[in-house]
């Protein structure tokens, strides 16, 4: 049962038998990859669309590589035949889950935006509520030139006793403005 | 006796203990740790009885490994 050699293993027909290889007795495919080329995940992927056709069971033979065995539930009087079948069915799954991994790591900032954006869309506009207990104090940028502040904050009298107290000189200077 | 090694990279152990304990009714099953592996050893009835559980256990561990991996 565990993936380990049995002396019965034959080639399959166009395939290296180092990479695939069948084993009649337990009537199994074992296909090893490596792991370079297929991320765990794939391999996850691939394995989980065979679940409910075959037993799947992982192993890693050498750091460097992935086996994968497959036992159908049922097979055809010709298992060979069947066994060579799915084990190309699974190199095919392989390829397309290793894609579709690439795709996603490739695309994940876009992904993440477009659903946070979806998310929020969904969520609709804010409501009165939630706009008045919006904490607007906190200043989002820097402002040395004044042009957010309001009109009043910006030319309004200064009645304050500290600012009367402001030196004549600047006092000048706006009256010359 | 049939021996099951999961590699311990692919299997998640909780995954394993889980299975484990499903099949618990259909076969004696025990588990050890050895190197980079979860062994799980299992003694049924009938050679075809314990390869049956040994296979479904298998699917099963994975199944929840992916399942979990894919939730995390």
């Amino acid at each position: 049962m565990s993936p380990p050699e049995s002396p019965t293993t034959n080639p399959i027909a166009g395939i290296p038998e180092d990479l695939a290889r069948v084993d009649l007795d337990e009537r199994r495919a074992i296909l090893d990859v490596e792991a370079s080329l297929y991320p765990v995940e794939a391999v996850y992927g691939a394995a989980y669309v065979f679940i409910d056709r075959c037993y799947v069971l992982l192993d890693r033979p050498e750091p460097t590589k992935l086996r994968i065995v497959l036992t159908p539930k049922q097979l055809d009087e010709d298992a060979a035949e069947g066994l060579r079948r799915m084990v190309g069915e699974l190199a095919n799954e392989l390829v397309s889950a290793a894609w579709r991994h690439q795709i996603t790591q490739e695309n994940r900032a876009q992904i993440e935006a477009v659903t946070m954006q979806a998310i929020a869309g969904a969520m609709g506009p804010p409501s009165l509520d939630d706009l008045e207990d919006f904490d607007f104090t906190d200043e989002a940028f820097e402002d040395p030139l004044g042009i957010a502040m309001s009109w009043e904050e910006k030319y309004s009298k200064k009645d304050d006793a500290a600012e009367t107290a402001e030196p004549a000189a600047t006092q000048r200077e706006e009256e010359e403005e | 006796m049939r021996e099951l090694r999961f590699h311990r990279d692919l299997y998640r152990g909780e995954s394993v203990d889980e299975a484990i304990k499903t099949f618990d009714r259909y076969a004696k099953i025990e588990r050890a740790e050895e190197g980079e592996h979860w062994v799980v050893r299992l003694e049924a009835a009938s050679p075809a009885r314990e390869r049956r559980v040994a296979l479904e256990l298998s699917n099963f561990a994975l199944g929840l490994t992916i399942r979990s991996r894919a939730g995390a």
